[in-house]
């Protein structure tokens, strides 16, 4: 059964408001989920003030700015700053996005910022993504074929066969989907969640790969494939404007059409 | 201690980050959510059917306790939010049909089928009973 509200010591409390920045023409507030493991106190909220005419343009900029110049306690993962790494995916304005890549413009009121949902802390913005990357591994994320290799050159694909894999390569694995779907909140331990399905698909779609079928039967079940009830959270969240939903709609056909097989 | 034992406990021990509590409601979501609660107020909702034969079996006394309780304000509302949810559930139940196919999952059309089903709901909703209305008299 799922659970509703957060266990005890998760609950977030208000936490300290920083000083105000004085003599700014512009400013926006942030309230950001702070969480110190070694404090021995649960989760706490934190406001800030940021001068937006010295800060950049997106949440990533006054995130940095932040621990720059207000709080260098603030913990976060970032790098290449460009919507490329997945590093900075964060829960913002309420959605699942990249840090980086989200405009301060596109948010009214005041920038509520938390880790991504549903997942352990390990301090501040910082999730445990262990159990994420366990799952991927276990689809074999990777080309698994028994017909031997074309002699000194690589394994070909016709045009229309390598387009097969638009929206399923670009995937970098930031996991805003994967932490925006209720069925992975709720049965994360057992669902494989979107960004792992999608993975699945990525190489149940290539013609080079020749485990296709393994794939889908590994994968055709009512905790794995048919756990997704179809919500769209995922799509609605992807920053690389990937689709999460339809890669499980076919997996979940290329499963059904296995069904027209004899039973055992 | 070995090492995944105290990564467990460390796990265990470390919060879960907010989820329900701060996640915008989306169209995916909320019609997502409203499809399951129509399923079960409907399968409630049976028993109410059930009872409404079981009375017209009974007789012609029972049957007439059975309309006097339907055509009541409180029955009538129940009735009215019933057929809402018979009506959502069914449009929504299309639209799963459909993206079952591996069609309308684009973001676009996954918004428009959705307004599509809040508005359909309303009309056809509507419909019946002004209709209902009409022919009862």
């Amino acid at each position: 059964m799922a659970k509703f509200r957060l266990p005890r010591n998760s609950r977030v409390r208000v936490g300290k408001a920083h000083p105000v920045p004085q003599g700014v023409s512009r400013r926006t507030r942030f309230k950001i989920y702070r969480h110190d493991p070694d404090s021995g106190d649960g989760p706490r909220l934190d406001t800030y003030e940021v001068d937006r005419d010295t800060c950049g343009e997106m949440v990533l900029d006054a995130l940095i700015t932040i621990k720059n110049e207000m709080d260098s306690t603030l913990v976060f993962r970032r790098s290449c700053r460009e919507g490329v790494c997945g590093s900075c995916a964060m829960n913002i304005d309420g959605v699942n996005t990249l840090a980086c890549t989200k405009p301060l413009d596109d948010i009214s009121g005041d920038v509520r910022v938390y880790p991504l949902p549903h997942m352990r802390v390990i301090r501040d913005l910082v999730t445990d993504v262990s159990h994420v990357y366990g799952q991927l591994a276990s689809v074999k994320p990777w080309l698994r074929s028994q017909s031997a290799a074309p002699e000194a050159k690589e394994r070909l694909q016709s045009p229309d066969e390598r387009e097969k894999l638009d929206g399923l390569y670009e995937c970098i694995l930031c996991f805003c989907c994967q932490t925006a779907c209720p069925s992975y909140w709720w049965n994360g331990e057992t669902f494989p969640g979107p960004a792992v399905l999608l993975q699945a698909y990525r190489w149940v779609a290539d013609s080079r790969d020749e485990a296709g079928d393994e794939r889908i039967a590994e994968l055709d079940g009512a905790d794995e494939l048919f756990r997704c009830r179809t919500i769209v959270n995922c799509t609605n969240a992807c920053p690389k404007g990937l689709n999460p939903a339809r890669a499980i709609a076919e997996a979940k056909k290329r499963a059904a059409q296995s069904l027209r097989r004899p039973m055992d | 201690m070995s090492n995944a034992q105290s990564e467990g406990e460390a796990s265990a021990a470390r919060p879960l980050s907010p989820h329900l509590q701060v996640y915008r409601p989306q169209i995916t979501s909320v019609l997502s959510i409203t499809h399951r609660l129509t399923g079960i107020l409907l399968s409630i909702g049976i028993a109410g059917l059930v009872a409404w034969l079981a009375a017209a079996a009974a007789g012609p006394e029972s049957f007439a306790v059975a309309r006097e309780i339907a055509g009541s304000w409180p029955g009538l509302l129940i009735l009215f939010i019933w057929s809402l949810c018979l009506v959502y559930h069914l449009l929504n139940g299309i639209r799963h049909l459909v993206w079952d196919t591996g069609r309308g999952l684009a973001l676009k059309p996954v918004r428009v089928s959705g307004w599509a089903v809040v508005g359909g709901t309303v009309i056809l909703t509507t419909l019946a009973w002004v209709l209902g209305a009409a022919v009862a008299g």
